[in-house]
């Protein structure tokens, strides 16, 4: 699953939004990974991610996951997700996770030359990237940039176009502010990659073309 | 999905939260379109019924329309697999697998994304030509369950109409196939009746570059400035 790749928008507003993925693989090192799980996310919790979650908790933080009950399913997991919003933290996170070792696989989105630098600064060796060709075959079926910069950060496809229209709708009209509709449209996404802080940003912008 | 008529007080709170656009206003109560609905669950997760109405009726779990709720809903595993999301690890755990190495370039057709969903038969498609091509398919890959004749990729009868919100084709080619099977998949991906988001893993070079993004550029499939990036921090690592 490609799930956190083919997030749609401008350099400049993909700027300040991360992506962060641990995965245990399958093949080498899933077997007992809770435990190392359980580290990284009290790592990346210390950092305070915009959100976090995971699809066997179920949830996401801005859909009320906590912590703990998060922690807890860890044993039956393979990975920890979770978006940052700001490069201090990111890095911060990654930093942490070098010292602490724990041998699983660390995956993180947002723009290639912002992580190259980060990976850079602190002295590691980004390994492989997965690149975004953008969308192909039958594009008449998508709805219009905003709304796909805004659904796009659920890569499983959760969050609907016509969610995002409505909310939008309702941000322009004065019914919901951006930060409520940002927290609206985060609640599907239960791996907690949707960014909402970003969507607020999204969504403040269709309230100043209104 | 379904919603018991019964208790269905016409609301309309769930009818936005549809990937699929499939929940309808009916006379007495609003409905799924059972042809369009791909099990994601997301309507009854979203916990916005007054009356709970929606349910996940038994169907939904009998085959072939199980494979909806397996390709929709990323919390239900392949039981053959025992992961979900799209059933790969792809590049995530390149640093431990050394699944692609230096010299060769992963990629990732996704059907149905962003957001529209795909039937089956639209993924037969292109399956179709890429087995005739000289690319390594990824047979770990659950669409490879839905086949009848891996030789072909002629998928199974009863599972060609069923509609997922999204799945995955992955193969494996050699740094010199990019042109040609950028060529050849082109064409191929301008005539399926959905969308397909393109991916392509490549290791990073010696000198910490990406060459493959001129070379995209070049032959105008330019890359996306953002990306996936595996960090390097697995252990053992595969360095190769």
């Amino acid at each position: 699953m490609s799930h956190s790749l083919h997030r749609n928008g401008t350099e400049e507003n993909l700027q300040n939004d991360y992506t962060f993925y641990a995965r245990a693989s399958r093949w080498v090192n899933r077997e007992g990974c809770g435990p190392k799980l359980r580290k990284i996310l009290e790592i990346i919790l210390s950092e305070k991610p915009v959100n976090f979650g995971s699809s066997q908790a179920g949830k996401n933080a801005k859909a009320g996951l906590d912590p703990a009950e998060y922690a807890k399913t860890l044993d039956k997991a393979y990975g920890v997700a979770c978006c940052f919003s700001d490069k201090k933290s990111i890095k911060s996170a990654l930093v942490k996770l070098k010292e602490a070792d724990t041998g699983i696989s660390i995956v993180t989105g947002g723009l290639i030359d912002e992580i190259v630098a980060i990976a850079e600064e602190i002295g590691i060796k980004p390994h492989t990237a997965f690149l975004s060709l953008g969308i192909h075959g039958k594009k008449a079926l998508l709805p219009e940039a905003q709304v796909l910069e805004m659904t796009t950060m659920c890569g499983h496809g959760l969050v609907s176009f016509k969610l995002s229209k409505a909310v939008i709708k309702k941000v322009q009209s004065g019914e919901m502010s951006p930060e409520e509709g940002a927290t609206l449209l985060a609640q599907p996404c239960p791996c907690g990659i949707f960014n909402s802080d970003r969507c607020e940003a999204l969504l403040q912008q269709c309230q100043k073309k209104e | 999905m379904k919603i018991d008529p019964e208790k269905c007080i016409s609301c309309l709170e769930c009818i936005d939260y549809c990937p699929m656009k499939c929940i309808l206003e009916g006379e007495e109560a609003t409905y799924m379109d059972q042809d369009e609905c791909v099990e994601c669950g997301v309507c009854l997760r979203a916990a916005v019924c007054p009356t709970e109405a929606i349910y996940m009726p038994e169907e939904a779990f009998q085959y072939p329309r199980s494979i909806r709720r397996e390709f929709s809903d990323p919390a239900v595993q392949y039981p053959t697999l025992k992961q979900g999301g799209r059933g790969t690890e792809e590049m995530k755990t390149n640093d431990v697998t050394g699944r692609y190495r230096r010299g060769e370039y992963g990629m990732a057709l996704e059907f149905g994304r962003p957001g529209t969903g795909t039937r089956i038969s639209e993924i037969e498609k292109v399956l179709k030509v890429l087995l005739k091509m000289d690319v390594e398919v990824e047979k770990s890959n659950p669409v490879f369950l839905l086949l009848k004749d891996e030789a072909t990729g002629e998928m199974k009868p009863e599972v060609l109409n069923e509609k997922v919100l999204s799945a995955i084709l992955e193969f494996k080619i050699t740094e010199n196939q990019l042109e040609d099977a950028v060529n050849t998949l082109r064409p191929v991906l301008a005539e399926v009746d959905t969308v397909v988001s393109w991916g392509l893993a490549t290791r990073f070079a010696s000198d910490g570059t990406l060459p493959v993004r001129s070379r995209l550029a070049q032959i105008g499939l330019p890359a996306r400035p953002n990306a996936k990036i595996n960090m390097g921090m697995g252990r053992p690592i595969v360095e190769a």
